[in-house]
């Protein structure tokens, strides 16, 4: 991280745009009203301030496709790339008049006939066709989405940098564990971890989770870990924009390992393997899903591939999604954060009757949940950077896993 | 605690003749359910994001997540009304959804909701036609503007762990140090102290003395809040913090004022002593029934009429599930709004006025309180080293 508020730089910036703007041809789209950093970033290059969670839609970027020109709701040029003009800047605002008339008063925009956004509220869904009557509103997350999918190698290398810093931070993190340390603690470690290395914004919150049955038990994640419990961690990272995904599972005292977690660890590299033979390009994502279910193995409850790049790309692969996965195929240039999710046989080594996740008893009716219903037990949990290739993929992340 | 929030929001329900609400927004479905957790960058957040329905004639809300583990563990939810996770940034998943909402609220029922993501739209939902959906932020806006005694509670407890993480890193200034150490030490100690999640990147910036030495603004004022950098602080610096985390679904928030390895100048304390008669001033007028006029004008008043706020902000905004909440005071929606904001006991308000002394940069800080029924009450009493009276 530099020492001055720095815009992303020309060639990541003309690159970007050049496949956005051509997106927007593709779909017949004369001006996008978009609210998601991840699109704004993507057009504009500009860095904001950061927060955490969700945010309401509202049209903090404008693009129009005739002019080229980008506008931006920010107070100042600070982070703001010299190819978007003060006089493209509009400063922060909480009077959705004073918003309206700002986007009326962009050339091209009262002119359009189509306008994409990248979300809505309930609010802006009534606003904006009152105020652009002669235009369609469509929906342009899909476009912006095929956009982004696919990298280009300043955007691979941007992730590289961020992979750099998760997984420093990781192994400090892991340098502390040891029983009797919480889970909070390893977290707070792997925040200072990667705010010395000049990056203060994390992708996602809890690092680090026991993940042996004893996380039943668990009221809250201030309490030590036994000398027992497997903890996985989960480190993510957003550096300059783009999101860096790494997870591990150590034990947290290796003599304690018994012969049942040695092999689930086999388990899961074996998993890992498999999923990484189904990162073919032109693969189906559904191949991902059925890398789980030829190895028997029970699918996790959240994605087991997620996109990475500027905040949230496709694909995202979950057995909750079957008909998406199986209609997305893998692109040289994508790059996916993939998780090898592996379920002992449970600690006494017989099925239980009860729920593996609390929300369990939702998935009831639901047939490809129906059987990780059914034991509590150790998790292995394992997750790498790939960027798909033309060939074999490449696996970006590089951190070490424990081995039996 | 919901109970309570549950009651509210059914009558906020009511009198906008709402008969469910579908909540998308991370600190709406928390409100809603008293699920809170982590939460992650805004890019993750949209796909992975619980969701929440509430049934005006249903005791319980209905939770959608695949983190019912880690989000709802004590919320003491009948079974099923805890749900497999929504996709709403898929067809798929959007229709799977609207399916489940249909069972859950009838086919005929008035739905409110707060963000209508592509495939919200899409699917084929009469629902989500976009011609007059209510607003669902509107209702739980309503409902959240005053706060319970649980609320305070955790709110107190909020603040007070950023007050605790931030005291080492005041401790921790001198020349050399980078403003991301600052930030390092910070989250450190917010997560060791007990925090669920920090909610803003921390905000340490070295303010230039003279607007004229500082970015270019839209509106020439000055250009605040920046992001911070691997920057060394250098002796006499003078720093503007803002800072807050998430602690059991509340946000916190921190604002002060630091001199980077000196002592103030004599100029500079005169800047504290203007603050503190602003402040007073507003504080004066802040009473159950005061508008959010009669403070912006105790504010002018107090300041030769000069807006002592930033023009892009506010004099002050409220907090609570989110770190900058209604009511806002002072901003560009214009004396006529501030007119019409109430204060009622409950409300938490944080004050957040500025003192600018062209050449010598100036002194900002913010004050919580919580409106009471006589008056108000501090939420926080960190010092205002190295600044005094």
């Amino acid at each position: 991280m530099p020492t001055e508020i720095l815009a992303d730089g020309l060639e990541l910036r003309d690159a970007r745009r050049a496949r956005a703007f051509a997106a927007m041809e593709a779909d017949d789209i004369d001006v996008l009203l978009l609210g998601r950093e991840a699109n704004a970033r993507y057009f504009a290059g500009a860095q904001r301030l950061w927060t955490a969670g969700t945010r309401p839609f509202g049209p903090g970027c404008v693009v129009v496709r005739q002019s080229g020109a980008v506008h931006l709701v920010s107070t100042w040029d600070e982070g703001v790339p010299g190819d978007i003009p003060h006089e493209n800047l509009f400063g922060i605002t909480w009077n959705p008049g004073n918003l309206l008339a700002w986007l009326r008063g962009i050339d091209g925009v009262t002119e359009a006939r189509r306008i994409g956004t990248d979300s809505l509220t309930p609010r802006f869904a009534q606003l904006l066709p009152k105020l652009f009557p002669a235009a369609e509103f469509v929906d342009a997350e899909p476009s912006l989405e095929s956009a982004r999918r696919v990298k280009t190698p300043e955007e691979v290398e941007a992730i590289r940098s961020a992979i750099c810093v998760a997984e420093s931070a990781l192994a400090t993190a892991i340098s502390e564990l040891r029983p009797g340390v919480s889970e909070r603690h390893l977290t707070a470690a792997f925040m200072e971890a990667i705010a010395r290395q000049g990056v203060t914004t994390p992708g996602a919150q809890r690092v680090a989770w026991v993940s042996s049955p004893a996380r039943f038990e668990r009221r809250n994640w201030t309490e030590p870990i036994g000398d027992k419990d497997l903890v996985a961690f989960d480190a993510a990272v957003v550096a300059a924009g783009y999101s860096a995904e790494v997870g591990r599972t150590w034990p947290s005292s290796p003599a304690a390992v018994d012969k049942s977690t040695r092999a689930l660890y086999r388990k899961a590299d074996d998993l890992l393997h498999r999923l990484l033979d189904a990162c073919q390009p032109g693969a189906s994502c559904g191949d991902l899903l059925e890398a789980y279910r030829s190895g028997g193995e029970l699918l996790p409850p959240f994605p087991i591939a997620t996109g990475l790049g500027l905040g949230f790309d496709l694909p995202v692969v979950t057995g909750h999604l079957p008909r998406t996965a199986d209609e997305e195929c893998l692109v040289p240039g994508m790059v996916l954060a993939l998780t090898a999710y592996a379920v002992g046989e449970g600690s006494n080594g017989a099925l239980r009757n009860d729920a593996l996740f609390r929300n369990d008893a939702a998935f009831r009716n639901d047939a490809a949940f129906r059987n990780d219903a059914a034991f509590r037990s150790d998790v292995v949990f394992i997750k790498e950077a790939v960027l798909i290739t033309d060939g074999a993929p490449t696996v970006l992340t590089s951190s070490p896993q424990w081995r039996p | 605690m919901q109970r309570d929030r549950r009651a509210k929001l059914k009558d906020a329900m009511d009198a906008q003749g709402v008969d469910a609400l579908v909540l998308l927004g991370n600190s709406n479905v928390s409100y809603a359910t008293g699920a809170s957790w982590p939460l992650a960058d805004p890019g993750r957040a949209n796909f992975d994001r619980p969701v929440a329905v509430v049934a005006a004639d249903d005791e319980h809300p209905h939770l959608f997540t695949a983190f019912a583990d880690l989000v709802a563990p004590d919320l003491s939810l009948p079974e099923d009304h805890l749900h497999r996770p929504a996709y709403l940034e898929f067809d798929e998943g959007a229709e799977a959804f609207c399916r489940d909402l249909a069972e859950i609220v009838g086919n005929d029922a008035r739905v409110a909701i707060d963000e209508l993501p592509g495939s919200m739209r899409r699917v084929n939902s009469s629902f989500f036609s976009e011609a007059g959906i209510a607003s669902a932020d509107e209702v739980v806006g309503a409902a959240k503007l005053v706060k319970t005694s649980d609320e305070l509670g955790f709110l107190r407890t909020g603040l007070l762990i950023t007050e605790k993480a931030i005291a080492p890193v005041q401790a921790a200034l001198a020349p050399g140090v980078r403003e991301v150490d600052l930030t390092a030490c910070f989250l450190r100690g917010v997560f060791d102290l007990g925090a669920e999640a920090n909610i803003l990147d921390p905000i340490f910036q070295v303010m230039p003395r003279r607007l004229a030495d500082g970015p270019w603004t839209t509106h020439g004022d000055i250009a605040c809040p920046l992001p911070t950098t691997e920057r060394e602080l250098e002796l006499d610096d003078v720093l503007w913090v803002d800072t807050g985390i998430s602690y059991v679904g509340f946000a916190s928030d921190f604002g002060r004022t630091w001199i980077v390895g000196s002592q103030p100048t004599v100029r500079q304390h005169a800047q504290f002593r203007a603050w503190r008669e602003i402040i007073g001033a507003v504080l004066e007028v802040t009473c159950p029934g005061a508008t959010g006029a009669d403070l912006t004008r105790a504010a002018l008043a107090a300041s030769d009429g000069r807006k002592p706020w930033m023009e892009h902000f506010y004099l002050a905004h409220g907090l609570g599930i989110e770190s900058a909440e209604p009511p806002f005071i002072g901003t560009d929606l214009g004396e006529g709004y501030d007119e019409r904001q109430v204060l009622v006991p409950g409300m938490v308000v944080v004050l957040e006025p500025l003192v600018w002394d062209d050449g010598a940069a100036g002194y900002r800080s913010e004050e919580v309180v919580v409106i009471t029924e006589d008056g108000w009450a501090s939420l926080t009493d960190y010092p205002y080293d190295p600044y005094a009276d």
